[in-house]
């Protein structure tokens, strides 16, 4: 299954040799996976970033019951996203803008740190089925912009990865609603990862607020060993171990198997 | 049920557009375009527009009386921006959704052919129903 000739020295070079011979298939890297139909990206998806179950059923949007039912009735033909929307579960605007902010999430830390290549599964497709494809162009042009945009908020890449603290004592009145909840979830133990999929949101827009708190001095990476700020703030790492993710990742692996 | 792209077409049969676009304001990606952009970027322009739009959704001076942190952020305190030029009308319209994005629609109306009040309330309720159909 594996193509060699899909096979660049980066994933955006990949990408663009791919979309250059309108391939369908799946290029996995070190971070994730981008899946491509006739040379546009179609979906990808990272263990970095929220799925879009997640983003749909932590949010409320949707009933955990309503996206199994999807998954269930259409994950084998590759029409999940379809059912959802022909079930009346979903608006057609609101599972594109819903599944365009995983996409582009997940792409970004695929794309990000020069991120190397591993295989190209020609001809495999994901059981969401398509919605709205994006040209490979801009899915790689939009990731650069996105870091770019990172670094003129705050030029210190180790918010994204490591555990984040609270500067004690640092006055958090007046935050944007986003940037308040998102500075709430930061205890010591959790990375931005983890915040963003406590809260259902896409792990970019976190690390943007994430960087703005820590241009602001208000937070800062936990020291190695140090106990959390926020005692009683609860369980550490929970959305590593949280049962519905897990359920929904190992049913996609099930799935991707067939 | 109208998708990002019928939303889309629909505001171009509103009079005097020039272009619109479907942008999220803390990215900056136009996740839809149609019709012109000002100086024939998009891309260029959605990233800027964001940024009105991301100062006008954080401010807390342009926030209701209640103050921006009353409600969920699923329901935007601000709803609307309106620039007027010398020739044109920019409008950006918030979309409320229950998950977490942060968009809007950008709307680009020429000023003698468009009409501001009316493609405001037009506006509103094609950003409605992109999401709830």
């Amino acid at each position: 299954m594996t193509t060699a000739p899909g096979i660049q020295d980066t994933t955006a070079a990949s990408l663009d040799a791919l979309a250059a011979d309108a391939a369908t298939g799946a290029l996995s890297s070190e971070r994730g996976i981008v899946y491509l139909s006739a040379g546009h990206v179609v979906h990808a998806e990272s263990a970095l970033t929220p799925d879009l179950g997640t983003l749909l059923t932590r949010s409320g949007a949707l009933a955990p019951d309503g996206w199994w039912e999807a998954v269930d009735h259409a994950g084998v033909q590759h029409r999940v996203a379809r059912r959802l929307v022909d079930s009346g579960r979903l608006s057609a605007g609101a599972l594109e803008l819903c599944h365009l902010g995983a996409l582009f999430d997940a792409a970004y830390f695929v794309l990000a740190h020069g991120g190397r290549p591993r295989r190209f599964r020609a001809g495999a497709a994901h059981w969401l089925g398509t919605v709205r494809p994006v040209p490979v162009a801009t899915v790689v042009r939009e990731s650069a912009r996105r870091r770019e945009l990172l670094h003129r908020i705050w030029p210190e890449p180790d918010i994204d990865t490591a555990p984040l603290a609270r500067v004690p004592d640092a006055g958090a009145t007046g935050l944007p609603v986003r940037r308040s909840r998102i500075l709430d979830q930061v205890d010591g133990v959790r990375t931005a990862t983890e915040i963003a999929a406590a809260l259902g949101c896409r792990t970019y827009h976190t690390l943007v607020e994430l960087r703005r708190l820590a241009a602001g001095g208000l937070v800062v990476p936990a020291a190695p060993g140090a106990p959390p700020a926020k005692a009683g703030s609860g369980r550490p790492a929970a959305a590593q171990v949280d049962p519905d993710t897990a359920l929904l990742r190992r049913l996609r692996d099930a799935l991707e198997a067939l | 049920m109208p998708g990002i792209d019928e939303s889309l077409l629909e505001t171009m049969r509103l009079p005097g557009t020039r272009g619109a676009s479907v942008v999220d304001w803390i990215s900056g990606l136009a996740l839809g375009t149609v019709g012109e952009a000002p100086g024939g970027d998009m891309e260029a322009t959605a990233a800027e527009t964001a940024e009105l739009a991301r100062f006008a959704a954080e401010s807390s001076a342009l926030a209701p009386a209640g103050g921006a942190g009353t409600g969920t952020d699923k329901e935007q305190p601000v709803q609307d921006v309106i620039i007027t030029n010398t020739d044109s009308y920019h409008l950006l319209r918030f979309v409320s959704t229950d998950f977490d994005s942060t968009v809007f629609l950008h709307l680009w109306l020429d000023r003698d052919e468009g009409n501001l009040a009316l493609a405001r309330i037009r506006l509103a309720d094609i950003a409605d129903r992109l999401v709830l159909g």
